[in-house]
């Protein structure tokens, strides 16, 4: 094969025109300068890598997770007694112990002359909870139109940015549906009521970030 | 690479003493792979700050999510999808809050070190070659993994490769005629 300068594109994706590439390079300035770059590049790169000490890093991540644990560990009488109960029954039972404690608190420690304040800081009246349902409602049918804009452009892209996009959207999805639920069962709590509209901005923020991006 | 990579079956001993709450387990995870991650997100996020709180952020992902993790694709790639999406995330934060635009990028002149002119040739070439040269090239990824981190075909990391590095030879060659 007689090879030239126009050849080397190609030997260097076809490994086997390389011995063609390395003998027309010792004629050839430049090729042979493109053949030096192209191994050079390979042998430099570990070089590129940042190296420095966190003694700091692991203790801090070792801590939250030592929080999470404890925060997951079965209190109480069942946990001493290692009873094993289901995690909906669990939830009920804390549901209803933080009623309880809840009445308790409010029937006896508060102060009588800030009943008003507190209710309305923690559970919502039937007024508010129709504002919040419409205002759910607007972000819903904000979030489809994003969503029906932002779906073939995403679904069809294998861009490490769309790939993440589409597995940030999921998870936001899955906690949204998560805090439905329990909302389903608690409309008048206000911070559960926060959180939900909190995941849906979140939501509706990122559509909007994936469709200026494609833009 | 070798000595950072984990076995199939110690990938299973430590995840699986890490559900049962054995920090030491997760520590090993953590020791095998932080300082590859902390290169990884330095180099998506450009400062290390936050290139620690990518890492942080990701570890107590993958503690959280141990629980149902599928060993199929390897505990190693999903851990680095893992980081990625929190660099991404970072990036994405960050970029809200940016109030002052980004510094001009340095030309690359013909007096550069090779190393230093490479440096500022990725931060011109498309985001995805970049990733698999960093991936490939600086971290020591093997294709394979590359593409399970990736999530893309193996053939296409290969091409994304080569894209990266004729990218590379068309600017650092520009700059030396």
């Amino acid at each position: 094969m007689t090879f030239d300068c126009k050849d080397l594109e190609r030997a260097l994706a076809v490994p086997e025109l390389l011995p063609d590439a390395r003998e027309h390079a010792k004629v050839c300035d430049a090729c042979r300068r493109e053949l030096w770059l192209w191994s050079e590049m390979s042998t430099v790169a570990p070089d590129l890598r940042e190296d420095w000490e966190t003694p700091e890093l692991w203790p801090k991540i070792r801590q939250s997770l030592a929080a999470q644990q404890k925060a997951a560990k079965p209190h109480g009488l069942g946990g001493r007694l290692g009873w094993r109960g289901d995690w909906r029954m669990l939830a009920g039972l804390a549901a209803v112990l933080a009623i309880a404690v809840s009445v308790f608190v409010v029937t006896y420690s508060r102060p009588a002359a800030a009943p008003a304040v507190r209710q309305d800081s923690d559970f919502l009246t039937e007024q508010t909870l129709k504002e919040v349902e419409k205002t759910e409602a607007a972000y819903r049918a904000s979030i489809d139109k994003l969503s029906r804009l932002v779906q073939p452009k995403l679904s069809a892209s294998e861009n490490p940015v769309a790939i993440a996009d589409r597995e940030k959207l999921m998870g936001l999805d899955s906690e949204i549906s998560n805090v439905r639920a329990t909302v389903a069962h608690n409309k008048f709590n206000a911070q559960l009521q926060t959180d939900l509209a909190s995941l849906y901005r979140d939501k509706q923020d990122t559509l909007k970030e994936i469709l200026q991006r494609a833009q | 690479m070798a000595a950072a990579r984990l076995t199939a079956r110690s990938d299973a001993d430590l995840i699986q003493a890490s559900k049962r709450g054995d920090l030491s387990a997760f520590e090993e995870i953590y020791a095998a792979h932080a300082g590859r991650m902390k290169s990884i997100a330095f180099h998506l996020l450009a400062d290390r700050a936050d290139a620690e709180d990518a890492v942080q952020e990701a570890f107590l992902k993958i503690y959280r999510a141990a629980g149902a993790i599928q060993f199929d694709s390897g505990l190693a790639s999903w851990i680095y999808r893992i980081l990625l999406n929190c660099c991404y995330d970072t990036g994405r934060k960050r970029k809200r809050q940016a109030e002052t635009p980004l510094a001009a990028e340095p030309a690359i002149t013909n007096n550069l070190p090779v190393q230093v002119a490479i440096r500022i040739a990725l931060g011109r070439i498309h985001p995805q070659y970049r990733m698999v040269f960093w991936l490939f090239e600086v971290e020591g990824f093997r294709h394979s993994e590359v593409a399970a981190i990736l999530e893309i075909p193996e053939g296409t990391s290969k091409k994304w490769l080569f894209e990266a590095k004729r990218e590379l030879k068309r600017l650092l060659t520009e700059s030396r005629a």
